[in-house]
């Protein structure tokens, strides 16, 4: 079993390597093939691991192992170690699962496109950050893939390397993700000061002595690391930039796996947050925060990739809010739920992309329904998935989010609720929209013109065959947990993150009924502008249109006075002073050896004269003075 | 011991060696430099050995010897130079011979 763990990390770098050392001996489609292998391997010896996971008791399920040690620094030494428990076993299931149908479904997308090698290359990197971030046995191996996560999300955001767009966007992302890097290697430090371990069980097991500063900071500081991967407030803007990348990039980073990291991270050093109590209530209400803001932009946007970011942003909003409140289950079961429709959604509208020669503006699609009949079906059912509409997986997932906001009580769980409930409102309008736009009405010129249908064969299969499977999974997912009845996955949870909160089912009735009335109204709002068009659109607010002037504030608070700050330096210090010392110096050995230079005629009598003057003067001083 | 002492020498070998130098600092001609730093020479020349006689030591006139073979290996040198020089149809004029080319 736990070979089977190393053999599912390692499966993925094996065939990054393999593609990078190959270069052109191995074909374009060649490289795909190794790439979905080395991930398809993994995501079998995931299954294995998982299966022999099952045969543990409950209560003996976290299994680590260390390979050999990696660092040594005084009376601190950290391994090269994983941890195979119910938890990590959860996220190498979805990452491996739903990476190996994306990278599957990346062989018809990228096709033709100039450098499949090393967009396959990068993505088998990613799969193996995302699991070494996930399988990692400490702290340290956790952040080393974090970090990674981050440097192969920058490279796939900038794949297409000759858009400057997709260059400034990669360059935002890094660095936004820097600063969560940052926050939670000094909460790491911190920890490594109290503890003087970065082992989980270690670590957990001291969290409640570190005293509250120490513990408000270490909390604080792993939240900023996970608000900044999880593209949450303050840190959400780079997201919606992020699809410059390729379409399946989107699907797999920047849905599915890479941004729900932020949760997987609050979840697995629950002790710590729960040692800080604030904090997590904080990453509540930021969650909630995001709900509402990115629902409200997601309303106003007009390129089809940039809605299913806006939602992401919204539907890990609800997985913060799970997790703020200690309903680690629930954020879990809603990050699996949400892998699979938004992956789905992702990969439907990257379908829609591609027919349509790569147009993504909504406003010049249309009538796409009876067109393309089969894609239109798949992105019902992740709409309605989205929206939390039952039977479909989101609405288990979602509502048990909610229902746990409402067990939590007191003010803040009740206005933690309202929040989520009017997201449920706008999941439904965003979606639907979205939907409405691209596949009602009559087929605009636009589509009329561009449209041309997918060829058949291996391109046609490879797409269709990962959104067939992610289809069915999006809509019979959810059943793998019914809140108060059929709980599997808070049982399997539970030895590793138990939960605060258990709601009653009275609670959980109230909130599935409420969320479903209102994501109705939402799908009603939606067709009534703008599937029936009985009324018009309204005109979007440019405060939803700039975003919340995010990304205009940032620029005047850290980039224009980062910019002034060192362009002062540069004119008062560095000019003068550097570039003036060394020029100066330069200048005055220069003078000196043109001055040397004079006194070098040629003239042989001058130099005969001049020793012979000289002999004359050491003669005297040497009589003289004797 | 019979003759001039050593005074007379080194008043001889100091006339020697100031006409050779005075030869150095003011005539142009190659030819004569070389003529006059021979005199220097054979100024120096001299009181080394006026000096080893009035010491009745051999050493001075060893040193003697030895600054003749390389005055003569010099002006082998020099003459040659010069020989190049008339070749070339170049000025033999030290002060014209400034520069290093040629």
């Amino acid at each position: 079993m736990i070979v089977a763990a190393w053999i599912c990390l390692f499966a993925p770098l094996g065939a990054a390597l393999a593609i990078t050392l190959a270069g052109q001996r191995l074909g374009r489609r060649g490289a795909g093939f190794l790439a979905t292998t080395g991930v398809g391997v993994s995501f079998v010896a995931a299954v294995v691991s998982f299966v022999g996971l099952l045969g543990d008791s409950p209560d003996d399920r976290s299994h680590p192992s260390t390979l050999w040690r990696w660092l040594t620094a005084g009376p601190y030494h950290f391994d090269l170690r994983i941890l195979v428990d119910p938890l990590s076993i959860m996220m190498m299931l979805i990452v491996a699962g739903v990476g190996c149908l994306i990278v599957g479904y990346s062989i018809g997308y990228m096709d033709g496109d100039d450098e499949e090698r090393r967009y396959f290359a990068y993505m088998a990197l990613f799969v193996f950050s995302m699991l070494l971030l996930v399988q990692g046995g400490n702290l340290l191996m956790l952040l080393a893939g974090w970090g990674l996560v981050g440097l192969s999300s920058y490279l796939l955001i900038g794949f297409w390397h000759e858009r400057p767009s997709a260059i400034a966007a990669a360059k935002k992302a890094f660095v936004m993700n820097a600063i969560g890097d940052a926050t939670m290697a000094l909460a790491l430090f911190l920890v490594i000061q109290r503890t003087g371990s970065l082992d989980f069980e270690k670590v957990f097991s001291q969290a409640g002595s570190f005293g509250p500063w120490a513990a408000n900071l270490i909390a604080l500081g792993l939240l900023g690391g996970a608000v900044a991967k999880s593209a949450q407030l303050p840190l959400q803007t780079w997201l919606p930039d992020a699809m410059e990348g390729p379409t399946p990039v989107s699907a797999l980073i920047h849905a599915a796996t890479m941004v729900t990291a932020g949760v997987y991270l609050i979840v697995r050093t629950s002790p710590l947050f729960e040692a800080a109590p604030h904090v997590q209530e904080l990453a509540a209400g930021l969650g909630a925060a995001t709900i509402l803001l990115a629902g409200l932009i997601a309303l106003v946007q007009t390129d089809i990739k940039r809605v299913i970011a806006y939602s992401t942003m919204s539907q890990i909003g609800y997985m913060f809010l799970a997790a703020g409140l200690g309903a680690y289950a629930n954020a879990m079961f809603h990050l699996m739920t949400h892998a699979f429709f938004k992956a789905l959604l992702f990969m439907a509208a990257g379908i829609v992309i591609h027919a349509l020669t790569g147009e993504q503006d909504l406003r010049k699609m249309g009538g796409l329904r009876p067109l393309m009949p089969l894609t239109f079906w798949a992105f019902l059912i992740g709409s309605l998935a989205l929206a939390g509409m039952p039977p479909f997986s989101g609405f288990f997932s979602k509502d048990s989010i909610l229902a746990a906001a409402l067990a939590n009580g007191g003010w803040y769980g009740y206005l933690l609720w309202a929040a989520g409930m009017v997201g449920t409102f706008l999941t439904g309008l965003y979606a639907f929209r979205m939907l409405f736009m691209a596949f009602w009405g009559e087929p605009s010129a636009f589509v009329r013109e561009h449209l041309h249908h997918l060829e058949g064969g291996l391109v046609g299969w490879t797409l269709a065959v990962p959104v067939g499977v992610l289809a069915v999974l999006a809509a019979v997912g959810g059943f793998l947990q019914f809140a108060g009845i059929w709980t599997p996955v808070s049982n399997w949870l539970d030895p590793v993150a138990p939960s605060l909160v258990d709601a009653s089912g009275m609670q959980e009735a109230v909130s599935s009924i409420v969320a479903v009335l209102l994501g109705l109204a939402g799908i009603g709002v939606a067709w009534w502008i703008y599937g029936a068009r009985r009324a018009s659109a309204p005109r979007p607010l440019v405060l939803l249109e700039r975003k919340f002037w995010f990304d205009e504030v940032y620029d005047a608070l850290f980039y224009r006075p980062a910019v002034l700050l060192s362009q002062g330096l540069l004119n008062g210090v560095e000019r003068p002073l550097v570039f003036g010392s060394v020029g100066e110096l330069a200048g005055s050995v220069r003078d000196l050896g043109l001055g040397a230079r004079r006194l070098q005629t040629g003239l042989v009598r001058t130099y005969a004269l001049a020793i012979a003057a000289s002999l004359a003067v050491v003669t005297v001083v040497f009589v003289v003075v004797r | 011991m019979n003759g001039p002492t050593v005074v007379w020498y080194l008043c001889v070998a100091a006339f020697l060696f100031f006409t050779g130098a005075l030869g150095v600092l003011i005539r142009r001609s190659p030819l004569i430099v070389l003529l006059s730093l021979e005199l220097m020479l054979n100024g120096s020349n001299l009181a080394l050995i006026a000096f080893a006689r009035f010491h009745g030591r051999g050493d001075g006139q060893i040193f003697a010897l030895t600054v003749m073979a390389v005055a003569a290996s010099e002006v082998v040198v020099g003459l040659g130079l010069i020989v190049a020089m008339a070749r070339r149809n170049l000025d033999l004029d030290v002060d014209k011979l400034r520069t290093l080319r040629g």
